[in-house]
């Protein structure tokens, strides 16, 4: 016998089937394409943004994430499941291709027919595996749905709509294969290959011939049905994920990691900025909440939303597509809520987990930036007071900017105004210039640098803050005005290359400044070392005694730099031990400085700065190491504030790195 | 409406201090410079009071060298209509007496309806130019005004009395208030106002044609303090320390308030 079947058995490929199955495809793509044209033209309410450049890159990434289902798998259990659920359905999605292909086409226009021989023995299989795996996975989403119901999954009609018709197509499918195989193939060398299909013909088998066949074509005509109203579905349900998050890989942010838009401050035409309104976002920003699956893993992240603060990062983008669906002319801020606004330590947690490419930060500082630009408000009075300060003496501490470079004096340090002459200019950054803690750092920064034979200068009074804070918290005239004034500055001197010890201000530096016309090598003091290190400029004297250490990957030095090896290779040069704290690397919890939050009362919720204390504790290591100013000055503050004096003591990596000098 | 305020700009008091070469006032080199803080408050009400007429003029007048024009941009940013300065790279040298007299001359024939001052400079802190200004023009001046009320026509305020008291007043208008802490927050200017604000016109009056004379008040000899030791420890019976303190605080500061 051939290795085949016969495609339309039992129902005929007459016109008395194709026409109207035909017509009822026609009309399912007909429903899907006018269901997103509709939202296509709520997308058009946001304003023009190019995310069509480098196309080529963006289809194979795209393809890659799609196919690969590479951010949906990162998250273990439902993500695992939804990817071999993609997979089982998008290969019975191939395999009923292929037969409309050939039945419909091929076979009738040009006498040709693929499926036979043992590629129809393959196809079958697969597609018969294909269809358990499917069901499989579709039931411990489900379980895990409605039975186990993890905190923050929202399930709704969608959801239930999803499962069931899902559910009825796989099952459908199988019937309609067992009918098929209970009258033509039991017995034959093909049963084999469609091992679950056998079992359905088996258990069908009783039923009798005519009874089978008349089964048969009534649950044909139902599968038909079901999939051609999944189809239909796709834009008024979450099913559009299909398209929109499949498209949003495409469209992905392809700047460097953490860019915002730098405002045309200049533009006279532009009378508003920032987010008030629906139409001040773009049009990424709604698709953006059309892509959106609610998996809720970048609120499960979120350090603000752990902390009992009313921010969630997905409750953002959803709020935002509800406003821009149902209510466009809404006040924006209002529909956001200002406390959750304020709360985002823009840590970046949400943005790099999240399995559709949303871009939850940039929104939230849009928004922000309308509160602080058009009208002047903050989160609190001593925000404001910040902002003053730093207009004023460059700094948001409000120290004399005549003071800013004394810490250096008796480390034989030159400003760059007395000799400008240095391998590196150090940024120190207003934290390490003002802070006795931070001041701590500065000195064993400069020490580490010495004893590498390193010319370091610094800039002193000249130096104003990088911005960074003020920044994400929405005031763009005042960061770009401090900015100004320090590449001016930097650039005045010929400086040849930039060494931060504040990841804040290296993030700035090396890549926000770049927009204003600032182009200097920039480094993080941590992977300067690491490279002095690995020359063998630096040199550090071997020690017996232990030093057991949990360490802290900040947010910017971390997710929004991909710096995670060489704080861990300095800290292991020192003789250190880390004990990694469950929440690490890309996983790490933000110590709650971020987003300007450094300058802000923590007024709501419970203290993150605690929280991530508490973490470090568990591991047993008695010091938290770090890499930023922020999350020392949060670790001073949490690790009392949690009790753990005594227990945990927070530590910069140069503090002991100089140690071992 | 006609409203006119008087700013100063001041040191940033965080600034370090040092004493000028003729040792009779600090030296002006490595200083931040902002708005005194009195007159923001005063800014922020007459800002207030013109949003609230809804039409009218407001106009910032300030003293000094070219810098106070920062000043002058913040209040002007901050909503005031334009801006008339007198360039004195000397006024720091003339007295309360002066000052005011410069003020007068200018606000004389101008028929202002209001004049708002500070309570007192950070940095000189005569706490007279207000009230010098009122007497020069004949008007009624009311100082360290914590409230501010239109009333029928003419003004409520209320007023910072020693020992935390407070006391209504009522006057017609014209008048002048200076203004204290606790009076508003002065609000941050927004992004358009500050580009507003760059266009508007902040004219100059030559301090010749506005003052003639010499200081009544000259000042010799300026000096940091003696470095005492600090703080003031109280003794006695718990409850007797409680109201000792209390009543220090009230005295004091503005923690009760």
């Amino acid at each position: 016998m051939e290795l085949t079947r016969e495609i339309y058995w039992n129902i005929g490929q007459g016109a008395a089937t194709l026409v109207p199955m035909y017509l009822l495809t026609l009309a399912a793509f007909g429903v899907l394409a006018w269901g997103f044209w509709r939202r296509i033209q709520v997308y058009r309410l946001g304003r023009a943004e190019n995310r069509r450049d480098e196309a080529g890159l963006r289809a194979s990434s795209a393809l890659r994430q799609v196919l690969g289902q590479v951010k949906v798998m990162r998250v273990p259990g439902a993500g695992t499941a939804h990817g071999l659920f993609f997979w089982g359905f998008f290969l019975l999605f191939i395999g009923t291709c292929l037969i409309v292909v050939q039945a419909d086409f091929t076979d009738p226009l040009f006498g040709v027919r693929f499926l036979k021989g043992n590629f129809y023995l393959f196809f079958s299989l697969i597609l018969d595996l294909a269809g358990l795996v499917a069901v499989l996975m579709l039931g411990g989403l489900l379980v895990r749905r409605y039975v186990v119901r993890p905190p923050g999954l929202e399930t709704g009609r969608d959801d239930a709509l999803m499962h069931g018709l899902l559910f009825a197509i796989l099952l459908t499918g199988f019937v309609l294969e067992g009918a098929r195989m209970a009258v033509t193939e039991l017995g034959t060398p093909l049963a084999a290959w469609s091992p679950v299909g056998l079992v359905f013909a088996k258990g069908m088998a009783g039923l009798g011939e005519p009874a089978l066949r008349s089964l048969h074509v009534g649950v044909w005509w139902l599968h038909l049905a079901l999939a051609l109203g999944f189809i239909a579905l796709i834009p008024f349900t979450k099913f559009r994920h299909i398209l929109t998050t499949s498209a949003n890989y495409f469209l992905a942010d392809r700047r460097p990691k953490g860019a915002l838009v730098t405002l045309n401050l200049e533009d006279e035409s532009v009378e508003s900025f920032g987010a008030a309104r629906i139409a001040d976002l773009t049009w990424k920003d709604l698709f953006d909440a059309d892509a959106c699956t609610q998996c809720k893993r970048c609120q499960d992240r979120c350090p603000a939303h752990a902390t009992d603060k009313p921010l969630s990062p997905m409750k953002i983008v959803n709020q935002i597509g509800e406003t821009a669906f149902n209510a466009p002319d809404r006040s924006l801020i209002e529909s956001l809520g200002k406390d959750e606004l304020w709360s985002c330590t823009t840590c970046r947690a949400c943005q790099e987990i999240c399995p559709a490419a949303i871009e939850h930060v940039p929104k939230i500082v849009d928004a922000r930036r309308n509160l602080v630009l058009m009208e002047g408000e903050f989160p609190g009075e001593e925000v404001m007071g910040a902002a003053e300060n730093a207009e004023v003496n460059g700094n948001p501490l409000g120290m004399p900017f005549a003071g800013r470079g004394d810490w250096a004096q008796e480390l034989g340090v030159k400003t760059l105004a007395e000799d400008a002459d240095v391998d590196v200019l150090y940024f120190v950054g207003c934290y390490a210039s003002f802070d006795k803690r931070n001041i701590r750092v500065a000195s064993a920064f400069i020490k580490l640098c010495q004893a590498a034979g390193i010319r370091v200068g610094i800039l002193g009074s000249e130096e104003k803050c990088c911005g960074e804070p003020l920044r994400k918290l929405g005031n763009e005239y005042l960061y770009q005005g401090l900015a100004g004034e320090n590449i001016e500055t930097i650039k005045g001197y010929g400086v040849k290359k930039v060494v931060t010890t504040c990841p804040h201000c290296f993030n700035t530096l090396a890549k926000d400044y770049r927009d204003l016309g600032f182009d200097l090598e920039v480094e993080h003091y941590t992977r300067f070392l690491d490279g002095l290190l690995a020359q063998g400029a630096l040199r550090l004297e071997k020690s017996d005694e232990a030093l057991p250490c949990t360490y802290h990957d900040s947010c910017y030095l971390g997710r929004y730099n991909d710096i995670y090896a060489a704080p861990r290779n300095l800290i292991a040069a020192a003789g250190g031990q880390v004990v990694e704290m469950s929440k690490s690397e890309a996983e790490s919890f933000c110590c709650g400085a971020g987003g300007g939050r450094i300058l802000a009362e923590e007024k709501l919720g419970t203290r993150i700065s605690e929280a991530r204390a508490r973490m470090a504790a568990e591991t047993g290591a008695p010091l938290l190491v770090s890499n930023c100013p922020f999350c020392l000055t949060m670790f001073e503050d949490g690790i009392k504030g949690a009790d753990l004096e005594g227990r945990l003591a927070p530590r910069d990596i140069a503090e002991i790195l100089v140690e071992r000098l | 409406m006609k409203i006119l305020v008087c700013i100063k700009q001041v040191p940033d008091m965080e600034s370090r201090f040092k004493i000028n070469g003729a040792g009779n006032w600090y030296d002006t080199a490595a200083l931040a410079w902002r708005m005194n803080e009195y007159d923001e408050y005063a800014v922020e009400q007459a800002v207030q009071l013109k949003e609230q007429a809804g039409t009218g003029e407001l106009v910032v007048f300030s003293i000094g060298p070219e810098r106070v024009k920062e000043a002058m941009k913040k209040a002007l940013a901050m909503g005031a209509d334009r801006g008339v300065h007198v360039p004195d790279e000397q006024s720091h040298e003339r007295d309360p007496f002066e000052i005011a007299a410069i003020i007068a001359a200018y606000a004389r024939n101008e028929n202002f309806d209001i004049i708002f001052t500070g309570m007192q400079s950070q940095d000189r802190g005569s706490a007279q130019v207000g009230v010098l200004v009122a007497e020069m023009l004949g008007i009624p001046s009311v100082s360290t005004i914590v409230a501010f009320e239109r009333d029928n026509g003419g003004v409520k305020v209320k007023r910072e009395l020693e020992g935390g008291l407070k006391a209504v007043v009522k006057t017609s208008l014209p008048a002048l208030f200076t203004c204290q802490l606790g009076l508003n927050t002065p609000r941050y200017p927004t992004l358009p106002n500050i580009m507003k604000a760059k266009k508007k016109e902040i004219a100059t009056r030559a301090v010749g044609d506005l003052h003639q004379g010499a200081a009544l008040a000259v000042t010799e000899k300026m000096s940091f303090p003696e470095k005492r030791a600090g703080g003031l420890v109280l003794e006695g019976e718990p409850a007797e320390l409680a109201g000792r303190l209390i009543g220090i605080l009230k005295e004091k500061t503005t923690v009760f308030k």
